[in-house]
């Protein structure tokens, strides 16, 4: 089912394109996340805002991604931004629910704790507030990255420059379903979101020691 | 070294808007001053106002008029978050920082405060020796590792890490079971001793209040204080029917846990020593009532009773044969509840009072005990708390 020769002969082209991959995830897990956390603080903060922001990203997450992806290539041609963009859209929804999530589990009696040793509002955000949300907050980065790397796959629809590992799949439809491009493509990209999911998962263990008995729970069950 | 400064409520008021007085946790009016160094209770029905009115010392809840000072200071003129780092603050749920170790939870005020990192963790450890933990086994772990009782010592801890003036307590001891929760208010007890911190502790438990407090604030319903004064005087003259009602119908058995043997005049019974020629017996029972005489031994330890009827002849020499061994034993720490209680329990209702060696300091019967409470005539609170007044040592056996 899968042609050696040509996996042989194409090793340089799926490094670049795992590469590639890589990089449209980070850039879009970066920055899906800031904009995110701006978003979930000000939702907690003022609660009527919660509702109207998870409806936004709610309705930007039904946007059928064939449909979404060519939509910015009038404004910002076939640069990167024109994936990273749709992208990052894609991920406010998992982001901002996990956060906010996150930032609601902080037991209230910890919050009085810390109001009642003398812990400014800023110093009780960001040593108590954010440390205790950190494993829903990882969780929701774990679930944005698998998502997101699912997502840019289907960037190849942009062009060849663009797609990642998804970038052997259009190849493989266009040269009459070359099995093993299509293969390649697909696996590739799952081992991807399986490696980046493990690191994750390390990272978290380190960032929280003390919650290593805890299960996370990921909230959110939105699909595409 | 520890500090301590006065608290006082001047027409300290709370009110919510939308509803009228009377509506839970509001607060009426509130005056009231805690000396420096006392325990001062505030005890009542759930929404009485007793944790509002504990709260708006740290300032988590602001007056809507009225003011509380500590020492000569209006709180609401000093730095929020300045004043809260220097009062100990302590919650039924602890709300120990579940991200940070024992040690560093013990160590948050002095960690805001700035203190070295060497200091921070020196005083971490001579506060968990403090309330009994020991911190090679402790300071590295984190609290959900903890028990219930492990948990409230570290958040009693943390309260006191930055040495305080004043600390406040909202049902610390709550959410524990019966018998930790008595270990932890003895514990609180033995470290105040040395602390001497003014403590504003809230509770709902009457008999917690009357154990706890140096002065019990009986608030009701509305924000009202009903009464305010020392334990015994809240038991013996309750100020209303809802305080009388709030106490219990058994207020009289609750005074007398507030008082203990030392407190008592100790009669001495009539006590002959072993070996004693039988005429001596004889004439110690001569002109009086009992018909028994005590048998002691050498070092004037209680062996039993004799009956008047088994008193061998003159010349006999009394022998620990003739002794009934009935009379339950007491000291002076013995609380006049425990006192009558073994009275009730035991065949001769004559307890005997002895002191740490055992020899006998003088009797106590359940008519002294009443007598006692009659008279009401008891050393203060301060007194009970410190060591026990000399008991009166009755003359030597002949």
């Amino acid at each position: 089912m899968i042609d050696t020769a040509w996996l042989a002969g194409h090793l340089d082209a799926i490094l670049f394109r795992t590469v590639q991959h890589l990089y449209l995830t980070a850039i879009t897990v970066a920055v899906g996340f800031a904009i995110s956390f701006g978003l979930a603080v000000w939702a907690v903060r003022r609660r009527n805002a919660y509702g109207p922001i998870v409806a936004v990203t709610g309705l930007l997450y039904t946007i059928p991604s064939l449909a979404l992806f060519p939509l910015f290539i009038p404004v910002t041609g076939l640069t990167d931004l024109t994936a990273v963009i749709p992208l990052v859209l894609y991920s406010l929804l998992i982001f901002v629910r996990n956060i906010v999530a996150g930032l609601d589990a902080v037991p209230r009696d910890v919050l009085e704790a810390a109001d009642g040793t003398g812990y400014s509002p800023g110093t009780r955000f960001w040593r108590v507030e954010v440390p205790l949300a950190l494993p829903l907050i990882v969780a929701g980065i774990r679930l944005a990255a698998v998502s997101t790397i699912g997502l840019v796959t289907i960037t190849g629809i942009l062009g060849d420059r663009f797609g990642g590992l998804g970038f052997f799949i259009f190849e493989g439809r266009r040269h009459d379903f070359f099995t093993t491009e299509i293969l390649v493509g697909g696996l590739a990209s799952i081992l991807l979101a399986v490696v980046v999911d493990l690191v994750l998962v390390r990272l978290q263990r380190r960032l929280t020691p003390w919650a290593t008995a805890r299960s996370v729970a990921s909230p959110t069950s939105a699909t595409a | 070294m520890s500090t301590a400064e006065r608290v006082v409520f001047e027409q300290a008021s709370k009110r919510y808007p939308g509803t009228g007085a009377g509506n839970p946790g509001a607060v009426e009016d509130l005056s009231l001053e805690v000396p420096a160094g006392k325990i001062c209770v505030l005890v009542g029905p759930s929404g009485c106002g007793k944790t509002t009115s504990l709260k708006m010392v740290n300032r988590l809840i602001e007056p809507t008029s009225g003011r509380i000072l500590i020492g000569d200071t209006d709180v609401a003129r000093r730095d929020v978050i300045e004043l809260r780092r220097s009062i100990g603050y302590v919650i039924q749920q602890v709300g120990l920082f579940p991200h940070q170790t024992v040690g560093e939870n013990v160590a948050t005020v002095p960690r805001l405060l700035g203190w070295e990192p060497a200091r921070r963790r020196a005083r971490a450890e001579e506060l968990l020796d403090l309330v009994g933990l020991d911190p090679s086994r402790y300071a590295a772990r984190y609290p959900a590792a903890l028990s219930g009782g492990e948990r409230q010592r570290v958040g009693v801890a943390r309260a006191i890490a930055a040495d305080p003036p004043v600390l406040l307590m909202d049902e610390p001891f709550g959410a524990v079971d019966p018998i930790v929760r008595e270990r932890l208010q003895n514990e609180l007890l033995r470290l105040q001793e040395n602390l001497a911190k003014t403590i504003i502790f809230v509770t709902h438990d009457i008999d917690e209040a009357i154990k706890m407090g140096d002065l019990v604030a009986v608030m009701q319903v509305g924000g009202h204080l009903a009464q305010f004064g020392p334990p015994d005087e809240i038991l013996s003259n309750p100020a209303s029917d809802f305080v009388a009602r709030f106490v219990g119908a058994d207020r009289g058995l609750k005074r007398l846990s507030l008082s203990r043997v030392a407190d008592l005049e100790l009669r001495r019974p009539a006590a002959v020593r072993l070996g004693a020629d039988a005429a001596v017996a004889r004439r110690a029972l001569e002109g009086d009532p009992p018909r028994y005489v005590l048998l002691l031994d050498e070092a004037d330890r209680p062996l039993g009773w004799v009956a008047e009827g088994a008193i061998p002849g003159d010349g006999a020499l009394l022998d620990e044969e003739l002794a009934v061994p009935a009379s339950p034993l007491l000291d002076s720490r013995t609380t006049l509840k425990d006192a009558l209680s073994m009275l009730l329990d035991a065949d001769v209702q004559v307890g005997l009072v002895v002191d740490r060696k055992g020899a006998l300091q003088g009797m106590v019967t359940a008519d002294s005990i009443a007598e006692f409470m009659r008279d009401g005539s008891r050393a203060s609170d301060q007194e009970r708390r410190a060591t026990p007044a000399a008991a009166p040592r009755g003359e030597a056996a002949p």
